[in-house]
């Protein structure tokens, strides 16, 4: 049974979730649009396209310690820092690109052995409500990754909105217990949701198709030499790239006590592959654009059977100097032939 | 595009052409157009076939100036295409040592500013087809039809606040000189800050500096930050941690701001650059204000052979901490 609220009730409906745990809803603060645990008065822009920062950040925070030390010389007494009651979260509006990016994440972090035991139990105590996007911008292609913008096969609850009312799917049994908790504010809608119609995304005339093998051999390709010109080394696309998870872990603290955290880091960064002693295997521009693109495009597709992206148009958006994926897809070769 | 550019752009090429073709110079760099009609991306043009990209529009906002950094490692002479932002920008990495002059050539383009994307459509308030200009007028077409709007209007915010539009330096100028912009009000912003106590100053700025990255394109992007080393990635000492915590946040800003002092030339590419919309030139025009006052008026970046306030001491400087 599908159930709807009407908008005007949602504030009340906000209220009621947060009581559980953080619920992370697209937020708009001075004009900024980004996931943020809701709070009284907040401008939650369900409307809004993708915000500037996908919502990995509620699954791989951007830092968190994960143990704590004390000690001298002799001894070290280590604790570990599990997630605070922050791991039981509602995730509130994702769109579906954003959604297939998290699975994306959640192979690298949960689907092998040992998984990362932090990231497991934010992402299983999450319930996620995705939300239908019905009017993608000029940078959206999702449609290349086969990304219904309409519909999230990963959801707990499939959300559509419409101009009075957003209607809620329940696909899992979390998301059924969310909604029982919203009993009061929630009705049977009478009549099938408006499902929004088949939304088309342009596709920037790439062609996909064999780009991954194609690339297995071509880590020497001239193609290199030209594509990292532009980059100007800053981190903007791998930390508003959804589908991009590398961390750095630090110290913080003395001899005597202190925290380990780990904290995102970017392939982007000289420092990221800085070896003591010196060496930096990845020493200029060219070695880190073509790591981040073959990461994308061919080292996750072979290890997990899928191109890195979902289409969301984050790195089309941000770049300061419009050096994105689609640029590095077309100068890899892979334009569809009959646009040429 | 408007016509006028067209014809712009196919002097440019004609010009820079004869010097990059001739030898004059092994490596041009310039704009070509992205994905789309409103963005135009660096060219790295080295023949005949790159130069056919070249394009000059109301979208070259990005600085090339930087570029010379890498690109002068590799070729023994560069050309490059400096608007009245650029100029100083290069003056700045002059004045740095970072470049030697007698291996640019410097190809000035007064410039009208820059158009907003973002104020372009809501402009348009639907979905923008295309845009054409014509005397100081933007035509914006949309599905449902035709809006004129002045141009002024639709800059880019670094560029309505521009004061020089026109090369500062350059060793020849391809257009005709838009002259300096009288009247620009440029320390509004700040000013309204000053007026705020220090906790509600401190408030704003942790506000603002919440949404940081650290993603470090403000520092990329920036022609006074040339250090080779960022104190940044210096590990020993560690200046600067890790961590996404307000205090580092505040640590990068500051540091950055302060080590522009005087040297900022007040290009707004960091605000520019910035993925979160931190409002950067806040914080570099406080510093740039604060040095008038203290020093007298001075502009980075406008004559290479003006020396930055805090890199000469006269006996007469104001000391204004220990006056205090």
């Amino acid at each position: 049974m599908k159930k709807m609220i009407g908008l005007d009730k949602l504030p009340a409906l906000w209220e009621q979730l947060s009581a559980e745990g953080p619920l992370y809803l697209p937020i708009e603060e001075r004009g900024v649009v980004c996931f943020k645990p809701w709070y009284e008065g907040a401008v939650v822009r369900l409307d809004a396209l993708n915000g500037v920062v996908p919502p990995k950040d509620i699954f791989l925070p951007r830092e968190e310690t994960y143990m704590r030390y004390q000690g001298g010389s002799q001894t070290l007494e280590i604790e570990a820092v599990s997630p605070g009651p922050d791991d039981k979260a509602t995730l509130f509006g994702v769109h579906p690109c954003d959604l297939k990016a998290v699975e994306m994440l959640d192979r690298v972090y949960i689907d092998q052995e040992p998984g990362d035991s932090l990231y497991r139990r934010r992402r299983e105590n999450a319930t996620v409500v995705a939300l239908a996007c019905s009017s993608p911008d000029p940078f959206c292609f999702c449609n290349l990754f086969e990304v219904d913008p309409a519909d999230a096969p990963g959801a707990d609850i499939m959300a559509y909105l419409s101009e009075q009312s957003l209607y809620l799917e329940t696909r899992t049994e979390k998301g059924e217990t969310m909604l029982a908790k919203a009993e009061s504010l929630i009705s049977d809608a009478k009549d099938e949701p408006e499902r929004p119609r088949e939304v088309k995304t342009t596709d920037f005339g790439l062609y996909l198709e064999g780009l991954s093998d194609n690339l297995k051999e071509r880590f020497d390709d001239p193609a290199w030499d030209n594509l990292y010109k532009s980059c100007l080394s800053c981190g903007v696309c791998t930390y508003v790239c959804p589908t991009c998870y590398c961390f750095d872990v630090e110290d913080f603290g003395h001899e005597g006590a202190g925290e380990r955290f780990r904290c995102w880091d970017s392939c982007m960064f000289g420092h990221f592959t800085q070896m003591a002693g010196g060496h930096n295997p990845r020493p200029d521009r060219k070695e880190r654009v073509r790591q981040r693109f073959l990461h994308k495009l061919q080292y996750y597709p072979q290890t997990y059977g899928e191109i890195a992206c979902v289409g969301c148009g984050r790195c089309l958006r941000s770049c300061p100097v419009n050096l994105d994926i689609v640029q590095a897809v077309k100068a890899l070769g892979g334009e569809a032939v009959e646009q040429r | 595009m408007a016509e006028k550019s067209l014809k712009e752009a196919e002097k440019i090429r004609e010009i820079v052409g004869q010097d990059l073709l001739g030898g004059r110079i092994g490596l041009l760099l310039g704009w070509e157009k992205g994905h789309y009609w409103w963005q135009s991306r660096p060219l790295f043009a080295k023949n005949e076939a790159d130069l056919e990209k070249l394009t000059w529009d109301s979208f070259c906002v990005i600085n090339l100036s930087r570029y010379l950094l890498e690109e002068l490692k590799e070729h023994g002479k560069v050309g490059v295409l400096v608007k009245g932002c650029d100029a100083r920008a290069f003056n700045r990495l002059l004045q740095d040592n970072m470049v030697a002059r007698d291996r640019v050539v410097l190809y000035g383009l007064p410039c009208p500013g820059m158009l907003d994307y973002g104020r372009l459509n809501e402009e348009a308030g639907g979905a923008l087809i295309s845009i054409s200009e014509s005397n100081g007028s933007v035509t914006l077409k949309t599905g449902t039809g035709e809006k004129s709007v002045e141009r002024d209007q639709v800059l880019m915010k670094k560029c309505a606040e521009c004061v020089y539009p026109d090369p500062v330096v350059y060793d020849q100028l391809l257009l005709s000189p838009q002259g300096k912009k009288e009247g620009v009000e440029r320390f509004k912003s700040v000013e309204d800050l000053e007026e705020l106590t220090p906790d509600e100053r401190f408030a704003y700025w942790e506000g603002e500096l919440s949404r940081c990255l650290r993603c470090y394109a403000c520092r990329q992007v920036c022609p006074f930050c040339s250090c080779r080393e960022c104190f940044v990635e210096q590990d020993n000492p560690r200046w600067q941690g890790r961590a996404y915590q307000p205090g580092e946040n505040f640590m990068f800003h500051l540091v950055r701001a302060y080590h522009g002092t005087g040297r900022c030339i007040d290009c707004g590419e960091c605000e520019r650059a910035c993925p979160v919309d931190i409002p950067l030139q806040e914080l570099n025009r406080k510093l740039i204000k604060d040095i008038n006052q203290l020093y007298g008026d001075y502009e980075a970046g406008v004559d290479a052979e003006a020396d930055p306030p805090l890199l000469t001491y006269r006996p007469d400087d104001p000391a204004a901490f220990s006056e205090k």
